[in-house]
């Protein structure tokens, strides 16, 4: 799907689930269930990383939401700790925020989802979920531990095939021979990161020890900054990172994979730069169950030949299992981020699943950077024998940042 | 060091950036992967010359040996050659500590990360009382892991303002079990990112002296409280995970009954399920 279809369809799914809730009839809390939320109450809301997308993020968070905080590393010469901050800390210290939407770099999303659900707030964070694998279990880990509601901006899963789903899901295709493929959309010449850049001083405005975070402090150059970090490893992994999350949310939870990962994945790229995201052609990451997922750039090398795409359908399965499979019942509705926030059900892009999905790209893009074919244990989540590669999944943090 | 024609030719090989700066345009796998190879057949000699043609940002331009160096280092972990990946790792270590620049040596740092093991671990060490290059070194030394908690402990009598921090947060990245004195005592620390440093490393080796980390929680509302509490969950789970059930459910029994008010419900919420989890 093209970023503008994408945020068509973002918009549209906004719109609906914002129309949804507000048509509710406004119902007293003792008529709910324990910590569910009245329809009518109105919660207060923050954002943190006010750029680009931040608004869209914020809205995000459904109806019934009143911003109280702006929090973002460039506002050095306006913060008040009142309403504008440059430290998110200061923003989730407030009792009277229930809400965080987060539209900072990649490379901050989840600390600050982490900390946010350990000050016992719920979260809406912009794609991807995560820098590296590791963060997206400790996310979901504390979305589990503290009993929070996280929610990704990306709404793929919620227009996709249930009925593949039911398939996938139902455990009777013993053997998957689906290729599925995801072809260009990946902006990786767009979002490439410069590799002769000088330093250059740091603007007042901007708070650069903080803005790096948990990543090295490097040399400031405007370049790192701004919708243009994409091209750094420090803070994302390219236009594969940024989109994929988008282009692969669907496939996640259309063919039941939110709840494991690929076990062998092999690239074919030229060999990776040490800081700056640059080109590859195309990953194949291949399930235990047969399925095979390629992930084709269409910006370098020969194209991906060596499957051709192919659907699964229930023609797949035997005509017994046939009709085991329409006994079945049909999935449940995915639940929306407002509508998760209110009756406390879980969100239909819970942690666990964003984090399956970003577990995809981040898979392909420690492939690319390492330039070898690589095996994945998806229940320990480790790549197994290779201990330099298994760095990428679990990576090192600068003080005082950590999972 | 001069380094000779033959390496500047092989260096030489590597990618031009393009006319916006990036590795966008004419990248040749195949010519890049070659001239990395025969770099390789060089030995130390060679990689000691890519590394004399590094400079700060800023003072030079040293893209191409700045690729070619990480390109080698991943060169030697592909060919799975443990000898040559030892040699190249020995090579950038022996060089931290001494008069190199400091951001070539961050640099170093980072290519260790990326291929050094334990054989690093005593150049890393070098520089953790280096306040420009205790952060490179302690991530360096917290992704080799093997090695690494020699070098923290080491350090930490002598280690003061960033550099104790990031000592202590090595010490319980690479979950030092025999640092955990010492960590105990950061929990009194005056500043306030070396206690939660600690209590997060205590939290995450299982350390059972449950009453340090819940005295470390019961504190102030505020970021502290917030992350302290978090350590207490990490430990009750760990000690939970590790058969000492009751240790456990002490903690969360603890959080339950403290926790009072109202903005820290979900933190009862969250304990009385745990306790019922296990039950």
């Amino acid at each position: 799907m093209n970023q503008r279809k994408e945020d068509m369809s973002r918009r549209r799914f906004l719109q609906s689930s914002a129309a949804g809730v507000a048509a509710l009839s406004i119902v007293p809390r003792n008529v709910l269930g324990q910590g569910q939320t009245p329809p009518s109450e109105e919660l207060g809301g923050a954002l943190i990383g006010c750029g680009g997308q931040g608004g869209g993020t914020f809205r995000g968070l459904g109806p019934n939401v009143r911003q109280l905080a702006w929090c973002d590393v460039r506002f050095a010469d306006k913060a008040d700790n009142k309403t504008f901050y440059t430290d998110f800390r200061r923003v989730l210290e407030r009792k009277d925020i229930q809400l965080v939407a987060i539209g900072t770099p990649p490379g901050w999303h989840a600390l600050i989802s982490i900390a946010a659900m350990e000050a016992g707030k719920d979260v809406l964070c912009e794609k991807p979920m995560t820098r590296f694998i590791a963060e997206g279990r400790a996310v979901a880990e504390a979305e589990k531990r503290f009993g929070r509601i996280f929610q990704v901006g990306t709404y793929g899963r919620f227009g996709a095939n249930r009925q593949t789903h039911k398939l996938m899901a139902s455990g009777l295709l013993k053997e998957c021979k689906g290729v599925v493929f995801r072809r260009n959309g990946f902006k990786v010449k767009e979002w490439s990161g410069l590799v002769n850049a000088k330093p250059q001083p740091v603007p007042k405005s901007l708070d650069w020890n903080m803005y790096c975070g948990p990543a090295p402090l490097r040399p400031y150059f405007p370049h790192r900054v701004g919708g243009t970090h994409r091209g750094y490893w420090d803070y994302e992994g390219g236009g594969l990172a940024d989109m994929a999350q988008h282009h692969l949310d669907g496939f996640n939870y259309e063919y039941a994979k939110d709840f494991t990962s690929p076990v062998e994945i092999e690239p074919f790229a030229p060999p990776a730069h040490p800081e700056a995201v640059a080109l590859w052609g195309w990953v194949e990451l291949k399930y235990a169950d047969g399925l095979t997922l390629v992930l084709d750039s269409g910006e370098w090398g020969t194209p991906y030949d060596r499957k051709k795409e192919r659907g699964v359908s229930p023609s797949d399965l035997s005509e017994e299992d046939r009709q085991k499979l329409k006994t079945m019942p049909e999935p449940e509705r995915l639940v929306s981020f407002p509508d998760a926030v209110r009756t406390r059900k879980r969100a239909g892009g819970h942690a666990e699943a964003a984090h399956r999905t970003a577990t995809l790209f981040h898979l392909a893009n420690i492939a690319i950077r390492t330039g070898r074919k690589l095996r994945y244990d998806p229940v320990k989540e480790v790549i197994l024998d290779d201990e330099e590669a298994n760095r990428l999944v679990y990576q090192p943090m600068r003080a005082p940042w950590r999972l | 060091m001069n380094p000779s024609p033959q390496l500047k030719s092989l260096v030489d090989q590597m990618p031009d950036p393009d006319g916006r700066g990036m590795y966008n345009t004419d990248i040749d796998k195949e010519k890049t992967e070659k001239a990395i190879a025969e770099i390789h057949k060089g030995g130390r000699e060679y990689v000691l010359g890519i590394i004399d043609m590094l400079v700060p940002p800023g003072q030079g331009n040293d893209v191409k040996p700045h690729y070619a160096l990480h390109c080698l280092a991943n060169h030697v972990l592909k060919i799975k050659d443990e000898q040559a990946r030892r040699e190249f790792a020995e090579t950038l270590a022996a060089q931290l500590g001494g008069d190199r620049p400091k951001p070539v040596q961050a640099y170093l740092c980072q290519e260790l990360q990326w291929a050094g093991h334990k054989e690093a671990a005593p150049g890393l060490g070098k520089l953790l009382l280096d306040e420009e290059l205790v952060e490179p070194a302690a991530m360096a030394l917290a992704a080799i892991g093997d090695g690494a908690a020699e070098q923290f402990r080491a350090a930490l009598s002598k280690a003061q303002g960033k550099c104790r921090l990031n000592v202590i947060q090595g010490l319980g990245a690479v979950g030092d079990k025999q640092s955990a004195g010492a960590l105990r005592e950061a929990l009194s620390d005056p500043d306030r990112e070396v206690r939660l440093a600690a209590g997060w490393g205590l939290a995450r080796m299982g350390y059972p002296g449950l009453s340090s980390l819940m005295k470390a929680a019961d504190v102030e509302p505020g970021w502290e409280r917030i992350q302290a509490t978090k350590h207490c969950f990490v430990l009750a789970e760990r000690l939970a995970a590790s058969n000492q059930v009751f240790a456990a459910r002490q903690i969360y029994a603890s959080l339950r009954d403290t926790r009072s008010d109202p903005s820290e419900r979900y933190i009862r919420d969250a304990a009385e399920k745990a306790l019922a989890g296990r039950g």
